[in-house]
């Protein structure tokens, strides 16, 4: 056998050996200011928004990275094989906290964490489906912190104050994203329930958005774009069809109507991050996650588009201007 | 030092998909695409069947079986349907995204709490992330073990005679179409093993779990022929273990040395081009006899 391969082997096998009989004593005490892990999916204008306001609730609760904290921010772009060895390297660093941006990332984290260290969820739509917690009140484990459920039934409310007379409606999402698939099968269910008559289209990827956009502008009278990173990125293209067809599109983030959404009732991400950010603070104070019941941030605020109301040849009614006007937003 | 075993652990886990490419990128000597779809199938496979109360070793064997079905796809599409191979693989993995997602009914399942391979009472007695290992070594040694002892069979040696010289081994009358079918069929069935067992470790499968996965299991093949250059057949699977292992303790002091783990990708594809190309710089260099100085010659 050759040489080299065999001092390898006997290398690492060395090193296991060594390693096996230390790992009783391998826990040594945390030296200097603690660790913050933040672990993120990918880059994506919604989860940099809940990266940047954790790291604002950390600050607001009086923890400043670099000066009383270290965070250490992971960001796998994509490549899943990557959060396995991100989320040890927070363990291994003695991490007091760690949070946890998309479901892949909590996942990770939590296993990772194996019971012992907290793991703070930024906005995962379904934890307990997720198996992150036992239930949205008790946790009951190392895990907490925010859901990112898009209030749903408001968003159903504009789509009957705008386009009162719509009787079908068409729900467009990613079959791959596991937010938009929850979210679109939720309303589904929800908006059968009132009395529309629901169609259901999916996407494999941004590339087929043309083809089934123009589909369903010939089928719907309003469409629903629901909380999905897909259909966001290709809201643009969806928008060029349906507004040739004079359909209105309600999406479910305020990011989706600055690209031709035509109103919405918004939960800002960054209000998400924000409250995650808070939760880790308090469990570097001392919390407890087991107790720390998961917060869902839905309260939203008017978002409407008036030019899209404008080409679309929409009257928006007055109260939900109103609204927007004093507490939302309003793009011209 | 746990880290470390961590790495290591993965490294192991890592080496199936590793010696499952090496069958089809060197010994048939072609780059199958299909991988990258048979990865996340097994890993549904197995998910799914486990959430519904299969015990976790069955729903393994199911998950190779499903990988197997994809290979023998591309195999049908390359021999009988004359589709170039590379095409016939893209077009497979590019179906496994539907086919993953019927299976698993949503883009993401977890399996916190579920019982899974690694559940077993003595693995979880032993040091952190020594399951990863131990239970890793096992795997790997008989599917290393029964590698070896298939390539020496006769229909083994008819399958590397295939893939050496296509034309010669027909003049034996070696049935080169079948020859391939099986090579496709046994590698993607274990790339899919591998995915339910890398998914059993991480605690979920995801759809999106199969991209970059091609680039890891060529990084051990690379990084194995590089460092130990002239082997015997049985050696070079192993140096693949070997290879897998060095790629994650890299990786690991990648993210360590704290570089901006957004230039992963692109330190990952660097490393390899250069690893790929190093024949032609010692052919430029003429370096042959200075690099071989320690590495004993063909045993």
């Amino acid at each position: 056998m050759n040489k080299r391969l065999l001092t390898f082997i006997g290398v690492i096998a060395a090193f296991l050996v060594v390693a096996f009989f230390k790992s009783s004593n391998d826990e040594q005490s945390q030296k200097g200011i603690p660790t913050v892990g933040i672990l993120q999916l990918v880059t994506h204008p919604a989860l940099d928004q809940i990266h940047n306001g954790a790291i604002a609730g950390l600050k607001d609760e009086g923890f400043v990275n670099g000066k009383n904290i270290k965070i250490d921010y992971q960001n796998a772009q994509a490549d899943q094989s990557n959060l396995k060895t991100m989320a040890q390297k927070f363990i291994n660093e003695h991490a007091k906290v760690t949070i946890g941006i998309a479901t892949p990332a909590a996942l990770s984290l939590a296993k990772a964490a194996d019971g012992q260290t907290p793991v703070l969820m930024g906005g995962i739509t379904d934890p307990v489906g997720a198996g992150l917690v036992k239930s949205i009140n008790k946790p009951g484990g190392n895990v907490s912190g925010t859901s990112g459920d898009s209030p749903l039934q408001a968003h159903l409310d504009v789509i009957k104050e705008v386009v009162p007379k719509a009787k079908t409606l068409g729900i467009i999402y990613t079959s791959s994203d596991h937010g938009g698939t929850y979210h679109a099968k939720k309303m589904a269910k929800l908006a059968e329930s009132q009395g529309f008559k629901v169609k259901l289209y999916t996407i494999a990827s941004t590339n087929d958005m043309q083809q089934v956009a123009e589909t369903m502008a010939n089928q719907v009278d309003v469409v629903y774009a629901p909380q999905d990173n897909g259909v966001a990125s290709a809201m643009k293209t969806l928008v060029n069809v349906t507004n040739q067809n004079k359909i209105p599109v309600i999406p479910a983030a305020d990011t989706m109507v600055k690209d031709g959404g035509i109103a919405t009732i918004a939960v800002s991400q960054y209000q998400i991050g924000y409250q995650t950010g808070k939760m880790a603070g308090e469990v570097l104070k001392g919390k407890k996650t087991a107790t720390m019941p998961v917060v869902s941030v839905t309260k939203g605020e008017p978002v409407i588009n008036l030019k899209e109301a404008q080409t679309l040849g929409i009257d928006l009614p007055d109260k939900l201007v109103q609204q927007a006007k004093e507490n939302g937003e309003v793009i011209q | 030092m746990s880290i470390i075993v961590s790495s290591i652990g993965q490294g192991i886990l890592w080496s199936i998909l590793g010696i499952a490419l090496f069958l089809t990128f060197r010994i048939l000597d072609f780059p199958d695409m299909t991988v990258e779809g048979s990865f996340p199938l097994g890993a549904a496979t197995a998910v799914t069947l486990i959430v519904h109360g299969v015990s976790p070793i069955l729903a393994s064997l199911v998950a190779f079986v499903a990988g197997s079905l994809a290979g023998f796809t591309t195999g049908i599409l390359y021999t009988k349907g004359k589709i170039p191979v590379l095409l016939a693989g893209i077009l497979v993995m590019t179906a496994c995204l539907s086919i993953n997602l019927r299976i698993m009914g949503s883009a993401n399942i977890s399996l916190l709490n579920q019982k899974t391979i690694f559940s077993n009472a003595f693995l979880q007695s032993l040091p952190r992330y020594f399951d990863m290992v131990v239970l890793g070594l096992i795997i790997i040694v008989v599917v290393t073990a029964a590698l070896i002892w298939f390539l020496q069979t006769e229909l083994g040696q008819a399958f590397i005679a295939t893939g050496d010289n296509p034309q010669m081994a027909q003049a034996f009358g070696i049935r080169t179409d079948r020859m391939t079918i099986m090579g496709l069929m046994l590698s993607n069935g274990l790339i899919a093993f591998g995915g339910a067992v890398i998914a059993q470790s991480n605690g979920y499968a995801d759809i999106n779990m199969g991209i970059g996965i091609i680039v890891i299991a060529l990084a051990s093949i690379i990084i194995g022929e590089v460092i130990f250059g002239n082997l015997s057949l049985n050696e070079r699977l192993i140096a693949v273990i070997i290879g897998s292992i060095i790629y994650r303790l890299v990786l690991l002091a990648v993210l360590q040395l704290g570089f901006s783990t957004n230039d992963l990708n692109l330190i990952s594809s660097i490393i390899l081009a250069l690893a790929m190309m190093l024949p032609q710089f010692r052919k430029a260099l003429r370096l042959d006899g200075i690099l071989k100085k320690g590495v004993r010659p063909h045993d």
